[in-house]
């Protein structure tokens, strides 16, 4: 088990920070992946792993309307 | 054309191209109005970084009130009528080689007229053709 | 008779200093009298410019019994300061204020166009219409010579497309002349309907057309139209980048050069404002189950695919023009559709340039209505700017008339015969034709979501409560293009809005039920605080929003606090102070957006409304408001109630709403306790006398209100 934004989601072996988006489904254009206090630089969510046990957050900037 | 080039490593830093160029664009000798800019490296290295441009034209469609366009001579040019001062080009130049100063409207940058290399004591800036 | 002139006003331009002309444009259209007021340093202290100007201007035009339909009803349009400044991306916006038709209170809108920019250059702050006029005229702005005059405009178009294109030519001395003119413009549609908008013009250099902006929420149109306005031009040559006159150019240079760059190294990283402008949300609010469809039941349609940025940039945006609203916009977020073929009603034929479309208007006119083509879209888009009609009123209108259809509360004999189901395109269209001749039941639901309820109420007897729950309205006005459903925070952000539900007050849903960043109400409101005070400061200014957030510093994640974008509010601070030579702070700042943001909420009081029952919404705007939506969502529903410590077990799907039901009205209520005590007002939401005290807006007339509400 996993914490993304404050909510569990079941930990598969091998899954990324890309998995996480996807699954979550988190499409937002501007956001900050931070996992256990960390920022991940965007060229590694395909590549950064994700641990069982890891607190995620994923932080959506807000945009949006005129 | 020909264009403004580069070997910054035989630049001395002694902005006699900022000087003459200052004096063809605004007939003053005033570094901080010149199209060519000599900027000292921070950090470890030492030397010196050239920005001039190169005539790229990338900034052309940037401009929303057609204001540059490709002189005859192949030079990108501002035509100061037009401008509006927005400097919108100046932020998306990819060469970082337009500049601004607070009592000209329009953006300062290169017209191709040699007048640089010409004062150059080194060699550090010479002109070759391009197409 | 046509182009008689009415009435001529000459004046010496006043030179722009500091940001400001010092002066008002007044014209009372009943007397057909011109004249100027001054701009005094007491109107600049406390209200700064731009909608701080124009809540003044109506506040001392207006008693609290006069009706938007009253001579003494104003319109004002004001820039601001910071307004006309060429450099910083985001600067050449307007705000309108005027008595709102369907909220009958104050309404302000922050629109692009060159209006603002060209007015005050031709020396006016601001534009001050009173008055109603025995026939339809145009108000001609020539900021060169010094002159005002009213024209007989009778045999003139009143729709925009027609009339801001015939206008520009007509002013404009050459073709190089009409990047100089701007027209206000509204149409048919504001003259048949409550929900009218004004649309604002700009010459488009690059594509050689004239281009619209619109001032949209809440019927502003409706009173231009009904002062007999057909159009205001404004003409000015001869902008600079300095023409602003600001007391420190280098102050803004910087900060605009910091921001263009940004643009160029992340947008295409980001919100890809450049390429698709706000079109990107479709996609984004349809993942987050956020986009309205069908009136507001759901968040997301299998369908949505058709209807994304995608879909417009590959097939219809024409790309690489920056498309700005005003010089120096690096986020060009104005995208436009050229040569687009009308396809129905009396243009039909015709080859048009669309400002099409934004995020509101795809969602509103199209998901809403659960019609997921893209040509309706702009076929849409294009005839509610044309005919002068809000297209977030009139998703809702159409959204709300098809739910009341498809649940048996209304028939054909209702409708005129029109078969209003979700996914009916040709019924929306031709209930936006009808809307504009004032015909059929085009003519009733023009009267927007609120006046069709009690319609249909009078006419049906159907259960008042479910009307109310899906009727998504609050003050009259239309809701905006986002599912609150499960962001308590939003719901107060559209709730407790002063104009009523947008989302230009507060747009928390990320913070609020993604990143759960404000999990106690003391923390939510302090949110429903710090923003929409924040966000009044640019339609003080004559700026717009875009460029604070929807572009971000790339270390911006690393800040104290990112959802504020400190180094953006540091260029805001830094503007300011160029532009005017003063010294505020941020902290300043934000005092200046809290007078008048309280200003207005007090004003709400004087038109009779402001208290606490205004503030509540709909019950679909807090959840589920049928068993439909509950079932669609029954899971997360489920869910929720369970880990609340309900006990839902074998328990029907009634029950369960009701317990939910229970449940978040009364965390919407003790939300709105919080958020009251945290802006100084008391319990009923109106500011306390120290509140107007600390604020220096405790005028007399103003304590002598908001005395009768203290307890
Ligand atoms: S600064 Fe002048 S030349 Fe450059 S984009 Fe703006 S208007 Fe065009
Ligand atoms: S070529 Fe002429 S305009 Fe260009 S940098 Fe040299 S002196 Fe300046
Ligand atoms: S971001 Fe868009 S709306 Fe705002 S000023 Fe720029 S072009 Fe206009």
């Amino acid at each position: 088990m996993i914490k993304v934004n404050n909510e569990d989601l079941d930990f598969t072996d091998g899954m990324t920070v890309e998995d996480v988006l996807r699954i979550k489904k988190y499409s937002h254009p501007m956001i900050t992946v931070i996992v256990n206090g960390k920022v991940i630089p965007v060229d590694s969510y395909s590549t950064h792993k994700i641990k069982d046990g890891d607190v995620i957050n994923v932080i959506h900037f807000m945009s949006g309307g005129c | 054309m020909k264009i403004v080039k580069s070997r910054p490593d035989l630049c001395t830093g002694c902005r006699a191209c900022m000087i003459a160029c200052s004096k063809v664009l605004y007939k003053v000798e005033d570094p901080d109005k010149s199209a060519i800019r000599i900027k000292e490296r921070s950090g470890a290295e030492s030397g010196y970084d050239i920005f001039v441009c190169n005539h790229c034209g990338k900034c052309i469609s940037i401009c929303s009130v057609e204001a540059i366009y490709k002189a005859k001579n192949g030079a990108v040019r501002i035509d100061a009528e037009k401008c509006v001062g927005c400097y919108m080009c100046v932020g998306f130049c990819p060469e970082q080689a337009m500049f601004v100063h607070k009592d000209i409207n329009e953006p300062i940058k290169c017209i191709a007229c040699g007048a640089c290399v010409r004062a150059c004591p080194t060699g550090a800036i010479y002109f070759e053709e391009q197409d | 008779m046509a182009g008689k002139i009415l009435a001529t006003y000459e004046y010496t331009p006043a030179k722009v200093e500091k940001g400001y002309a010092g002066k008002t444009l007044y014209i009372n259209l009943s007397e057909m009298t011109i004249k100027e007021k001054p701009v005094t340093e007491k109107m600049k202290e406390i209200f700064v410019g731009g909608r701080g100007f124009g809540l003044w201007y109506l506040w001392n035009a207006v008693s609290s019994d006069t009706k938007w339909n009253d001579p003494e009803n104003e319109i004002i349009i004001a820039g601001g300061p910071i307004c006309g400044i060429t450099q910083y991306p985001g600067s050449g916006k307007a705000a309108v204020v005027t008595l709102s038709p369907l909220t009958g209170c104050p309404m302000d809108n922050n629109v692009g166009g060159y209006f603002a920019p060209l007015l005050k250059f031709s020396g006016w702050d601001a534009l001050e219409i009173q008055g109603k006029s025995d026939r339809d005229v145009i108000v001609f702005i020539d900021g060169n010579r010094g002159k005002v005059v009213i024209e007989d405009a009778s045999d003139e178009p009143a729709d925009t497309h027609l009339l801001a294109e015939k206008l520009t030519e007509r002013y404009a001395d050459s073709e190089e002349d009409k990047r100089n003119i701007s027209v206000v413009s509204s149409g048919k549609g504001a003259e048949n309907t409550l929900i009218g908008m004004l649309n604002v013009s700009f010459y488009d250099v690059k594509r050689r057309a004239v281009r619209v902006k619109q001032a949209g929420r809440g019927g502003s149109g409706t009173v231009f139209r009904d002062k007999k306005i057909k159009a205001v031009v404004v003409k000015y040559k001869g902008v600079t980048g300095d023409s602003n006159n600001p007391a420190d150019k280098e102050k803004i240079i910087n900060a605009a050069l910091r921001l263009h760059k940004e643009i160029f190294e992340l947008d295409k990283l980001q919100n890809r404002m450049r390429e698709v402008g706000t079109a990107n949300l479709v996609e984004v609010m349809n993942d987050y189950d956020l986009l309205p469809v069908m009136n507001f039941q759901y968040g997301s349609h299998p369908d949505a695919d058709k209807i994304t940025s995608k879909v417009f940039r590959e097939k219809y945006f024409t790309q690489n023009v920056p498309d700005n609203c005003w010089y120096g916009c690096s986020l060009s977020c104005a995208k436009a559709v050229d040569n687009y073929e009308v396809k129905t009603g009396p243009y039909k034929g015709q080859k048009v340039c669309v400002d099409a479309a934004e995020y509101e208007t795809i969602a509103a006119v199209a998901a809403n209505c659960g019609i997921f083509d893209p040509e309706y879209v702009i076929e849409a888009n294009f005839y509610c700017d044309t005919y002068g009609l809000d297209t977030i009123s009139f998703g809702n209108i159409v959204g709300f008339a098809m739910e009341c259809y498809e649940r048996g509360i209304i028939n054909k004999e209702i409708t005129g015969g029109l078969e209003l189901k979700f996914g009916n395109a040709d019924a929306a269209l031709e209930l936006l034709h009808q809307m504009a001749r004032g015909e059929g039941f085009g003519k009733i639901a023009g009267q927007g979501v609120k006046n069709l309820r009690e319609y249909i109420l009078e006419k049906t007897g159907a259960d008042p409560k479910l009307l109310r729950d899906i009727s998504m309205e609050i003050k009259g006005l239309e809701v905006s293009m986002y599912v609150s459903k499960e962001s308590l925070a939003q719901q107060g952000g559209y709730a407790f809005a002063n104009k009523g539900p947008q989302h230009d007050e507060a747009w928390l849903i990320f913070m609020d039920m993604v990143n759960k960043q404000i999990p106690t109400f003391e923390d939510k409101a302090e949110a429903l605080h710090y923003f929409p005070i924040f966000r009044t400061w640019f339609s003080l200014q004559g700026l717009c929003k875009l460029p604070w957030n929807d572009i971000v510093p790339a270390d911006n994640a690393m800040t104290d606090e990112p959802h504020k974008i400190p180094a953006h509010v540091q260029n805001y601070v830094d503007l300011f102070n160029g532009v005017t030579g003063k010294n505020i702070t941020k902290e300043e700042l934000l005092l200046q957006s809290e007078r008048v943001f309280n200003f207005q909420r007090i004003f709400n009081l004087k038109m009779g409304k402001g208290t606490r029952e205004y503030d509540m919404p709909p019950f679909r705007l807090l959840g589920p408001a049928t068993k439909e939506e509950y079932e669609s969502r029954a899971e997360r529903y489920d869910k929720q109630l369970k880990e609340l410590g309900y006990d839902i077990e074998g328990k029907a799907k009634e029950e369960k709403m009701t317990m939910l039901r229970q449940y978040r009205e009364s965390q919407f209520e003790k939300l709105m306790d919080a958020v009251y005590k945290r802006r100084g007002w008391n319990k009923n939401g109106v500011p306390t006398l120290e509140t107007a005290k600390k604020l220096g807006i405790d005028f007399p007339d103003v304590v002598e209100l908001i005395a009768k509400y203290q307890v």
